[in-house]
């Protein structure tokens, strides 16, 4: 490639890695800097802490109830979603017509606010709800949804399952259509019926597609916010508590934005390597049936 | 080919420099606070569309008489608090000059990162307290270094609503005033109605820290009649108090009185006879619940006392919130702040229509004897309460960590006992150790 061919190509990238550099590289340092001070990014003076911040972060309640939150939650939403948009790509698969119609539909969700979701959810679930009230009449059924720890988790988890469904069901309906049509051929001559040739053919070879949806699916349980803060407050009991909710809390109804850097930066090396270790997971069960 | 070439670079660099002007807030960076002898200063009203007119009118008349002096009112923003859109601002260098909605917490929090100046150090300061007559509700505004950073605009002195129908049914004419008495409607509710409760509010089992304000304060404030609970890095709540208060509180669990499930409308529906009301609610009851009528479906009271204690003159909580100037502003900036606040303070018709504009109180002493706000209670008797609990009502601490201390509060006292899991001693001594551990 010629110098002048290079500098194009430096020319090409430059939006991306000027947004990149703004966005994402100047804060990360710039974080990283904060987490060593005690500064509140207001005053006009600070100090050098050295590790305080980190120290403090890692005994504290409320990261600690961050760090085990977020599995949680990724125990319980992650088998939700790609359960969810399995089924819908399974279905607007299946359709003989306007399959893109089906999946804009399903996708939907995905555009919409989450305070507004978080809202109207916060609605159907209050005590007096038709739902509620239906279940309590008929079926003596009387359910806190938001006011147990389980409960709050599981509603939260679905929710954004919900969200993601469609999007991620976009992901696998491209995968399904990777798929050579003569291998189910040779199944369907073979006697093979419609639960085997699901799980032997269809689930085996959808794997490049499900690699890239339990990726971004892991990911989205570090980032959780808008629903959290809209309707749980990250309780009860930090049941709920998440990383940002806790990065949140601090920074700005504390206005310790040194100690809520420390945060971000423990919750962002956290993220990596969890990551980093579902991902080799993954990429082992991948060779082991024959993607390499 | 090659004209193709110079498209695509003229795109790349179009969409670099598109890039670099997103990142711009449109602002001008040039100092322009004073410009032809005219004296600029930026006005930062609450998040409402209410408020903000209000603003604007009274900044209209106000450089229509100072024309030196130029007053750009605009709504805070909220992304996703107006506290963090405040904190941005002045991080960024775009704080405005002055600014509403202030609350005493976060003041201090300003005031401690030296963000704020101390309004009592800007000439005029008397005088405009003295125009205002609120010479004696600014004392309990004082902060701990003996300066105020905030002027209050108003003051709710917060009120407990009593559904007054239901209260009649079970046999008492009036709110109940002390807590036996409030045990004593507990029992009766329950014999009559066992799928009503006293208090239904989920906030009662929520941690987050404002949400004391609106429970623990008003009650606790009651009980040691207005007694500080942290005063500079000290812990002084009176624990003989607080123990009345989660014994209190205990006793309304133990009687299944209370309901902190996620409820939509629970006093408007009877299914809790007993929250807190501000008067901001009264003008949306006439709005979306015409049928909740003064002093016949519901009645407003002080605070319950413990046994024995005096019920009339009952301390309580006060929300509210006031004007502050923050220290970016220029000294030219910071006399035309003065001099607007004089202007508008110095004319209880500008309170008058603040007051016929929001329903919340201007924080005067002269609010039940001035002849200007006579008319305006007359036709509003439902705020009448509001008005005469002014100088009852005890404003939020003034210390920069009040966000850890008020969670505390809930985390390990309140919450604990609204959902019967700790004993009242037990609680408090959590919290007190939880509390001093913060302010150490």
């Amino acid at each position: 490639m010629s110098t002048k061919q290079g500098g194009l190509g430096w020319l090409f990238a430059s939006p991306y890695l000027l947004y990149s550099i703004v966005f994402f590289l100047i804060p990360l340092f710039w974080s990283l800097f904060l987490s060593f001070t005690d500064w509140n990014l207001i005053a006009p003076t600070f100090s050098f802490v050295g590790i305080e911040n980190y120290v403090d972060a890692v005994q504290s309640e409320g990261v600690q109830s961050a760090f085990f939150v977020t599995f949680k939650f990724m125990a319980l939403f992650v088998p939700l979603v790609v359960a969810f948009s399995l089924i819908i790509a399974v279905l607007v698969n299946g359709l003989p017509k306007f399959k893109g119609l089906f999946l804009i539909g399903f996708f939907l969700p995905y555009l919409a606010s989450g305070v507004v979701s978080s809202l109207i959810v916060k609605g159907l679930l209050s005590y007096n709800s038709p739902i509620n009230e239906v279940l309590r009449n008929t079926f003596g059924l009387d359910i806190d949804w938001l006011g147990t720890p389980s409960g709050a988790l599981f509603v939260v988890a679905l929710i954004i399952a919900w969200k993601f469904s469609g999007y991620y069901a976009l992901i696998l309906t491209s995968g399904f259509g990777s798929i050579d049509k003569g291998i189910y051929e040779a199944a369907m001559i073979d006697g093979v019926n419609g639960w085997q040739r699901f799980w032997k053919i269809t689930f085996p070879l959808l794997y490049p597609a499900l690699f890239t949806v339990l990726i971004l699916s892991i990911g989205v349980t570090f980032g959780i916010f808008t629903e959290v803060y809209q309707l749980t407050g990250g309780g009860p009991n930090f049941a709920t508590n998440t990383w940002q909710m806790e990065i949140f809390t601090r920074a700005f109804s504390n206005l310790q934005a040194g100690y809520a850097s420390a945060i971000a930066i423990i919750a962002s090396i956290v993220t990596f390597v969890s990551i980093w270790i579902i991902r080799k997971l993954m990429e082992m069960w991948g060779k082991r049936n024959g993607w390499d | 080919m090659k004209i193709k070439k110079v498209a695509s670079v003229f795109f790349a660099a179009s969409l670099t420099l598109s890039g670099l002007a997103a990142c711009s807030t449109g602002n001008d960076t040039k100092d322009s606070s004073t410009e032809d002898g005219v004296t600029t200063i930026e006005f930062w009203a609450a998040p409402n569309p209410t408020q903000q007119v209000y603003w604007e009118q009274v900044a209209e008349e106000f450089t229509k008489e100072n024309p030196d002096i130029k007053v750009n009112v605009s709504p805070m923003k909220e992304s996703p608090t107006s506290e963090a859109s405040i904190q941005s601002a002045i991080a960024g260098g775009s704080a405005p000059t002055i600014s509403e909605n202030i609350n005493r917490g976060f003041a201090a929090q300003l005031s401690e990162s030296q963000a704020l100046v101390p309004l009592d150090e800007i000439e005029g300061w008397d005088e405009l307290l003295k125009a205002r007559s609120m010479e004696e509700t600014i004392k309990g505004w004082e902060f701990a270094d003996s300066h105020q950073y905030v002027l209050p605009i108003y003051s709710n002195a917060m009120l407990f609503g009593w559904r007054l129908d239901i209260l009649k049914e079970i046999g008492y004419n009036e709110a109940p005033k002390t807590y036996s008495e409030m045990l004593d409607v507990a029992k009766k509710l329950k014999e009559k109605y066992p799928d009503k409760y006293v208090w239904a509010k989920p906030d009662l089992a929520d941690p987050t820290a404002w949400k004391r304000w609106f429970d623990f304060f008003m009650l606790y404030n009651a009980a040691s009649d207005g007694n500080k609970f942290v005063e500079g890095s000290d812990f002084t709540g009176d624990k003989e108090a607080g123990l009345e208060v989660l014994s209190f509180v205990s006793e309304l669990e133990k009687a299944d009185a209370l309901m902190t499930r996620q409820v939509t409308d629970p006093f408007e529906t009877g299914l809790g006879i007993f929250t807190d009301i501000g008067p901001w609610t009264i003008d949306y009851w006439a709005d979306k619940f015409p049928e909740m009528k003064w002093n016949e479906t519901y009645t407003l009271a002080l605070p319950p006392v413990p046994d024995g204690a005096d019920t009339e003159g009952v301390s309580t909580f006060a929300d509210t919130k006031g004007l502050v100037v923050y220290a970016s502003a220029t000294e030219e900036q910071q006399e035309a702040a003065m001099k607007f606040m004089t202007y508008v303070y110095s004319n209880p018709e500008n309170d008058l229509k603040w007051l016929e504009t929001t329903n919340l109180p201007p924080a005067r002493d002269d609010l039940t004897t001035n002849e200007t706000f006579t008319a305006f209670f007359e036709n509003n008797p439902a705020l009448q309460p509001y008005a005469e609990a002014v100088p009852n009502a005890v404003p939020p601490m003034d210390n920069s960590r009040y966000n850890d201390l008020q969670t505390f509060i809930g985390q390990h006292a309140f919450n604990p006992i609204v959902k019967g899991e700790k004993d009242p001693e037990t609680a408090w001594k959590d919290m007190q150790e939880a509390i001093e551990g913060a302010l150490k």
